[in-house]
């Protein structure tokens, strides 16, 4: 009982995936600001935002639907928590079940559909605009992320995570067997958080915030939140999924490791943001149904012959 | 799907100065526009009536905060002009100096706005960092780092030394490296050509119908800069290399100005080594002797137009500014139609406005 209730609220779950959050959204920031010749924010930035938007008043639209508004981030932030709790870090694993890798993914995506319904019925022009752009765009870059995600699980003979850890501890960490589907998996991520160079839903120079633009105080904070865990589990999924070798070393050693490939994962993240323009939604469009959907295939096939 | 009108402005992140348009979308494309402008409305043409002339120097200078420089030329070639007065040849050089640096930085500037536009954050901000070593230099040289108050009427308010001199030379051989890798990015980064090759291409019909001038024009192919067709002094001195693109949509306009960035440097160092010497001003008359004449100059965004009429006292009687924005801006609702949403960004920051500069 007591160890569900830390393993609910401080590790792996609230606490830590809030502050893990907030690392993240720093750390990415500070590493964007270096590849611009800035000098970055301080490391309570983050914090200290979060701080300042719950302190703010809750401002909508006249007639936008105040309960929803307020419940849609809270919704969202409960499903990456809970998808959270499924998600070994550094070869800790809390909760597991024959199947979770299937449950992570879809409660990742209940953001995306929260933020689809925010823009709606936040009645602005610009979120309705961007929320129709974030549905788009989830239905170009989903299909190639899942079938990219399902490489380590047939590769692994399992669709939970942590079994899918243990194969590799025999076979050797997955990414060495699929390239190809460990970069398909990043360019979905950062579909799915909605980064530079797929900012489409909330680029400023077009629809101003996006769904986000009407949304002001707490629960623009928690929206923030949301994002942030998002990201963070992304990248201990893909962690546990393609480079899965740290749980046979030594405790420590193993959370040294971890931290290390979640730093190179989030400087992949900070460095495509930096480097490239973003796309518009026909591009993305056609790069997803044109040239990823058809990669991930080939890559599952490769996996599937060498499996036999 | 039902057709929708959004608002671009007064305040809108894609805009750095008040235009107010709106824009019929119906899904992702983009039905038409329309404009409303006059938000920077300050009156200066009647304002400058009040001045004498040369405080209207200091009036003129505050039309634009980007091309300040070139108009207080403009304006000053046309008092001296009615007071059949030629200024200093060293005056002349430093003029087209900093008329030269106003255009660099100001392409830069344009150039870091649209990468920002089209989400490539990175090449905005090192654009503006060293955009910063060109208003360093008119910093160091004029002592405003954006309203230079270098032009007086008569001549230049400052002269240039030895140490100006080789710190300038340092400072555009450091700039010029760094603009040839910025634009070597610029041109061949395939996401930002797939923005913005073939986004709303203006043709050379268009461009004459419209009047519009400038690199906008020049990167539809029409091939015009006042600084060879009609030069003020010096230029006619100098050899102007003017660059001209065929492809009219936005890609070749950032090539234009790109390439256009190169050649001012260039241009800058040709100042320099040919500058005469001799004094940097003359005295002049309060008075200006009746009479009316119009100077055109070629600012950053193109062909600047000055009438001045004078009455015989020492204010102006009538001074009528038509700035290159004006024309383009007329052509904006044009390119407007029939494009995708998310090129609304890529063809306003394209014909780079200067909202400050066409309502005074």
């Amino acid at each position: 009982m007591i160890k569900s209730l830390f393993n609910l609220l401080v590790f792996p779950g609230f606490l830590f995936l809030v502050m893990s959050g907030l690392t993240f959204e720093w750390l990415d920031r500070k590493f964007l600001a270096r590849f611009q010749r800035r000098v970055g924010p301080p490391w309570y930035q983050p914090l200290a935002d979060l701080i300042k938007l719950f302190s703010k008043e809750d401002l909508l639209p006249k007639n936008a639907n105040d309960f929803l508004a307020a419940l849609l981030p809270l919704v969202s932030l409960a499903s990456v928590l809970t998808a959270g709790l499924y998600v070994p870090i550094a070869g800790y694993k809390a909760f597991s079940f024959e199947g979770d890798l299937i449950v992570i993914i879809f409660l990742m995506s209940v953001p995306t559909l929260a933020y689809y319904l925010a823009g709606i019925i936040s009645l602005g022009i610009y979120s309705v605009l961007g929320g129709g752009r974030s549905l788009l765009q989830f239905f170009s870059y989903e299909v190639p992320l899942l079938i990219a995600l399902s490489g380590p699980a047939i590769l692994g003979g399992s669709w939970s995570v942590s079994t899918i850890m243990e194969a590799q501890v025999n076979l050797g960490p997955f990414i060495l067997f699929q390239p190809l589907g460990f970069i398909l998996a990043v360019i979905g991520l950062i579909g799915k958080l909605k980064r530079d160079p797929f900012d489409i839903p909330k680029a400023k120079s077009e629809v101003v915030g996006g769904s986000l633009t009407e949304f002001s105080g707490p629960t623009l904070g928690f929206w923030n939140l949301v994002m942030d865990i998002q990201a963070v589990i992304g990248i201990f999924l893909l962690i546990d999924l393609y480079f899965g070798w740290t749980k046979m070393s030594h405790p420590s050693l193993a959370i040294i490791i971890f931290i290390i490939e979640c730093l190179i994962l989030v400087l992949i993240l900070s460095g495509t943001s930096a480097i490239f323009a973003r796309l518009r939604i026909d591009q993305l469009a056609g790069l997803g149904w044109r040239i990823l959907v058809p990669l991930a295939l080939l890559q599952l096939g490769l996996i599937i012959l060498m499996g036999n | 799907m039902d057709k929708i009108s959004i608002p671009i402005g007064p305040q809108h992140p894609l805009l750095k100065e008040p235009l107010s348009m709106m824009v019929d979308i119906a899904g992702e494309k983009v039905l038409g526009g329309s404009l409303r402008l006059g938000y920077v409305h300050r009156g200066i043409e009647r304002l400058a009536q009040q001045r004498t002339y040369v405080q209207n120097v200091h009036l003129i200078e505050r039309i634009c905060g980007i091309c300040s420089h070139v108009h207080t030329t403009a304006y000053c070639y046309a008092v001296e002009a009615l007071l059949g007065i030629e200024i200093p040849p060293r005056a002349q050089y430093i003029r087209a100096l900093m008329c030269e640096l106003e255009r660099i930085h100001s392409h830069l500037l344009w150039l870091g706005i649209l990468a920002k536009h089209i989400g490539l954050e990175t090449i905005f901000m090192h654009t503006w960092h060293d955009r910063e070593m060109a208003l360093d230099i008119m910093e160091e040289i004029s002592g405003g780092r954006v309203s230079h108050a270098a032009n007086q009427i008569g001549g230049v308010r400052f002269d240039l030394d030895e140490e100006h001199i080789d710190m300038i030379r340092g400072i555009l051989k450091k700039l010029h490296s760094q603009v040839d890798g910025l634009v070597d990015i610029i041109e061949t980064e395939p996401a930002a050509m797939a923005r913005t090759k073939g986004v709303a291409p203006i043709s050379p019909d268009m461009i004459k119908a419209y009047g519009v001038v400038g690199p906008v024009a020049r990167a539809s192919g029409v091939d015009i800069d006042l600084r060879r067709d009609a030069p003020l002094p010096p230029y006619d001195q100098l050899e102007v290399k003017v660059v001209t693109h065929p492809g009219g949509d936005a890609w070749a306009r950032t090539f234009v100005r790109a390439e256009e960035t190169r050649v001012s440097l260039n241009l800058c160092e040709k100042i320099l080594e040919d500058l005469p010497e001799g004094d940097v001003s003359l005295r002049t008359p309060r008075r200006v002797p009746e009479g009316e004449v119009i100077i055109r100059a070629e600012a950053p965004r193109g062909e600047l137009f000055y009438y001045l009429r004078s009455d015989g006292s020492d204010k102006p009687a009538r001074l009528k500014v038509r700035t290159p924005t004006l024309a383009t801006l007329s052509l904006l609702p044009v390119q407007l139609a029939e494009i995708n949403v998310a090129d609304i960004p890529v063809v306003l920051a394209g014909v780079d406005l200067c909202i400050a500069c066409a309502d005074r």
